[in-house]
């Protein structure tokens, strides 16, 4: 009996989430400046900073990007599982192809099973 | 804050050069040290997987730092902050995808990358994708996109690495002396007439320094130097940015004046000097002041980069100046100006000078008296003379000035006439007042439509052939008009070419999608992720990397930002901001010799990125076509000399190539970086993720992209004249339908065709329980 390798199953859940999150802050922050950075008659009197930064781009890019860091930190160590990818057997791979030998592959491998 | 405290100085210069030296002295030494350790490495493992995969080991520092040093490339240090100065804040939002590149560059593909290379024991990408599909034409193609396109791309970074490292030189002594060297052998043998000795020289400096140490030390030196690399890359913009903030008074403050800046005006003029020199005279950017409409608000210029004044020759035709606009930003920088140059202050004499003097706001002699004719001041195409442009969207967008400049002398006489010149196309180029009998219009070379119309009179119109550096006079007898050509009047007129700002809506949506996924889909970054040693290395790695270009890349905006008020006028030499930031920055504090740290961060990312590229094309032809397609059996002995023999060739052949570079570097780096993207992304996806996805459907969704995105490029030849400047559908940027049309493309064609061998499946897909 056979069943998906660990390591496809969390890899694809990883990439479906990272995926999403990429959707949500494209989503969240280029409309957030379009709309509230792109100003045809800016009066520099009604300038809004926070810290320094013009307010529109605080709240569209250093927000998420202050949000997407702390999501990494969770993404990175609460939820990516730490697989085994397998062994150097590429190393020996190589080796009997410098001797001219080919090396079984896996399927081989498992048939001979 | 005194202003004078950031000011311009004569010693900058000196300061810079010697700053410069050592480092790049210091630099090339650890980085050979590097190699050498690396080679003792590779003596002891097997030699093509350590040479071109570092035997998968890297920890976590190596791993994140090469990954991160490798992606920025001397753009981010260069182009960047060129961006940032010239088009304001709004870059935060052209940037604004890097907050999720590491997650998405290294997450999306990293695990399951590196566990199928490990199961297929692939040390390449073509190697990946050639195992995975078992198909040695998967393997050939995907070879055959990555000598194609890397080809290209390593010509432009070699050209875009020679150019900062004469930046970095260009005041040093030694530098100058081997100039002349290589001067005097190109003209005596006759060899290389028109190429510069000073960038030829620093081409091949660069070329030994690179070829060398990755031929030598393999993917290990490449990634120990990436992670040297990387640290006085993060370190110099940590230094940068409170040095920046507190020296332009706070960011508040450097915002609000920004806010209230308008653009400048570019152009072009004719320095006429009273006496013509003894012997070629150089001049650092000096400012000049010309009377304004009114008497108490001078028009302040800068000349744009060193005034270069040959001897015997009284005029020096096609400088590139700046105007500035601003008001208060001329006042400010009329004070540093005074208390920098030590010469009068600009006061009431200053400001009634009569209409036809100038005022040269530098100590040099060389220019006393020397008179300046504007022969070509334009507006930029979008935001001119609109506050607030720097601080909002979508920001500024300067015009293009003639690259080959000839001179049209229109001779009107004492008629009051309204002076217009057309392109070819119609679209208008320069509007001007005959305030003088003769006015002195630069134009670029080629055909033009000249209109001088002037009330009572009929409009006289002709066309006009200009040759680069040559002078055309044209009389005009308004008298006469309508009859000194067979052109009455000119069709189809139309007003200065519209701009909708630097970043549109469209491009903004297009640039956030760009960074994130071409960073997933370069075939440089993909083989990065198969070296890492395991899982944890991984989610380490990605942290790391998120937490760097954290500290790099929206500090940058800020950085430069500030930039924009410290060092005004740099507008048509902002490429070199950043070194020139960095000295003034360092200088200010009395730490001259920091700015060799800082400046660098740039020659360190143009290595970090052209070392990767090399070794993934040698790797590319020594592994993917020769071992695998034509000598299987070869020795290892052999493969070891071809590694070294690829690696040598391939970096000579690059910088053969950038001996005459192509013209439009910039464009070349986006061309190369998006079609790869284009090609591989889709194709590698369905490979790792999806069992059913078969050799066909990918390769089909690789040539599919590939062409799609050729066809934007291809296109714009036909709509906008250049193939440099892509046809956009739907107002999308290339990469974005080229990337559709290869998911879609891959996706209809893996399901229309037989799916893969069970086996294959087995073997990358599942386990036995």
């Amino acid at each position: 009996m056979k069943q998906l390798d660990p390591v496809v199953v969390h890899s694809r859940n990883e990439a479906i989430l990272i995926t999403c999150v990429w959707l949500v802050a494209m989503v969240w922050a280029v409309p957030f400046c379009y709309f509230n950075g792109y100003i045809d008659d800016f009066d520099p009197q009604n300038l809004q900073t926070v810290w320094g930064i013009p307010s529109w781009l605080f709240y569209g890019i250093v927000v998420p990007w202050i949000a997407a860091d702390i999501f990494t930190i969770w993404f990175c160590f609460c939820y990516m599982k730490d697989d085994d990818l397998g062994s150097e057997q590429e190393e020996s791979d190589i080796e009997k192809e410098f001797s001219g030998t080919d090396a079984p592959d896996a399927a081989q491998e498992e048939s001979q099973a | 804050m005194n202003p004078g405290l950031f000011e311009f100085s004569p010693l900058l210069a000196q300061a810079r050069s010697g700053a410069a030296l050592t480092t790049f002295l210091i630099y090339t030494l650890a980085v050979f040290g590097l190699a050498a350790a690396s080679n003792r490495l590779l003596r002891s493992k097997s030699f093509l997987s350590e040479y071109f995969l570092g035997s998968r080991s890297l920890g976590v520092w190596a791993f994140a730092l090469t990954f991160a040093a490798t992606s920025s490339s001397g753009g981010s240090f260069t182009g960047f902050p060129s961006k940032i100065y010239t088009h304001g804040w709004v870059l935060g939002l052209w940037i604004g995808s890097y907050l999720v590149v590491p997650i998405l560059a290294m997450g999306l593909l990293g695990k399951r990358i590196n566990h199928v290379s490990r199961i297929s024991g692939s040390i390449t990408i073509p190697d990946v994708l050639r195992d995975r599909f078992d198909s040695a034409a998967f393997g050939l193609l995907s070879v055959s996109m990555i000598v194609f396109f890397m080809s290209f791309n390593l010509v432009a970074q070699f050209k875009a690495g020679s150019e900062i490292l004469k930046t970095l030189l260009q005041d040093v002594d030694t530098f100058q002396q081997g100039v002349a060297w290589v001067a005097g052998v190109t003209s005596s043998r006759g060899i290389l007439p028109d190429v510069d000795p000073a960038y030829l020289l620093c081409l091949v400096t660069f070329a030994v320094a690179v070829v060398s140490y990755t031929t030598y030390g393999g993917f290990h030196a490449v990634v120990w130097t990436d992670v040297m690399q990387g640290i006085v890359m993060g370190a110099g913009v940590l230094l940068m940015l409170p040095l920046a903030i507190w020296q332009v008074g706070g960011l508040v403050s450097a915002t609000e004046q920004i806010a209230r800046m308008t653009p400048p005006r570019l152009g072009l003029a004719n320095i006429e000097l009273e006496v013509p020199l003894e012997e070629n005279v150089a001049v650092s950017s000096p400012w000049f002041v010309l009377p304004g409409e009114d008497v108490a608000h001078p028009r302040l210029f800068r000349v744009s980069r060193t005034l270069a004044i040959p001897a015997h020759q009284r005029v020096v035709e096609h400088v590139k100046v700046v105007e500035i606009t601003t008001p208060e930003e001329i006042e400010r920088q009329l004070q540093r100006l005074s208390e920098a140059n030590e010469i009068a202050r600009i006061d009431e004499t200053l400001r009634t000078l009569p209409e036809t003097q100038i005022a040269w706001l530098d100590r040099s002699p060389h220019l006393k008296g020397a008179r300046v004719t504007l022969t070509l001041s334009k507006q930029y195409r979008f935001g001119d003379q609109r506050r607030g442009v720097y601080v909002t969207g979508p920001g500024p967008d300067p015009p293009s000035l003639p690259r080959y400049p000839g001179t049209l002398i229109v001779d009107v006489g004492e008629a009051d006439a309204e002076i217009q010149v057309y392109d070819q196309n119609g679209t208008l180029e320069v509007t001007r007042h005959s305030g003088e009998p003769k006015v002195v219009i630069a134009l670029e070379r080629g055909g033009h439509r000249l209109r001088v119309s002037s009330p009572g009179f009929a409009v006289f119109a002709e066309e006009v052939a200009i040759e680069a550096g040559d002078t055309r006079t044209v009389q005009v007898d308004l008298d006469r008009s309508g009859n000194s050509t067979a052109v009455d009047d000119f069709p189809s007129q139309q007003a200065a070419a519209f701009s909708t700002g630097f970043l549109p809506l469209s491009l903004a949506i297009s640039f956030f999608f760009m960074w994130g996924v071409s960073g997933a889909g370069q075939p440089s970054t993909m083989v990065r992720l198969m070296a890492f040693r395991n899982s944890a290395t991984l989610r380490r790695g990605i942290f790391t990397v998120a937490i760097y270009y954290s500290m790099i890349y929206f500090p940058l905006v800020i950085i430069f930002c500030c930039a924009r008020v410290m060092l005004p006028g740099m507008d048509l030499e902002s490429d070199s901001i950043m070194p020139q930031m960095a000295v003034t920055l360092t200088e200010n504090i009395g730490q001259g010799w920091l700015a060799g740290l800082l400046i660098a961060a740039p020659f360190a990312a143009v290595m970090s990125t052209v070392d990767s590229f090399l070794l993934l094309i040698s790797s590319a032809l020594v592994r993917d076509i020769y071992q695998r397609n034509i000598n299987p059996k070869v020795s290892e002995r052999t493969i070891r000399r071809m590694s070294y023999l690829f690696t040598l060739l391939v970096g000579a052949g690059a910088t053969l190539g950038a001996v005459n570079p192509p013209q439009f570097l910039q464009d070349i780096i986006v061309y190369t970086g998006s079609g790869l993207a284009a090609c591989f992304l889709g194709p590698m996806v369905f490979a790792l993720y999806f069992p059913r996805a078969n050799a066909i459907g990918c390769m089909s969704g690789m040539v599919a992209g590939f062409a799609a995105h050729l066809g934007m490029y291809v296109g714009g030849i036909f709509v906008n004249g250049s193939f440099f400047k892509p046809f956009r559908l739907l107002d999308f940027n290339p990469i974005i339908i080229g990337l559709f049309v290869s998911f879609a493309t891959a996706y209809v064609a893996i399901h229309l065709t037989p799916p893969p061998p069970r086996k294959l499946v087995e073997k990358y897909f599942y386990r036995r329980v």
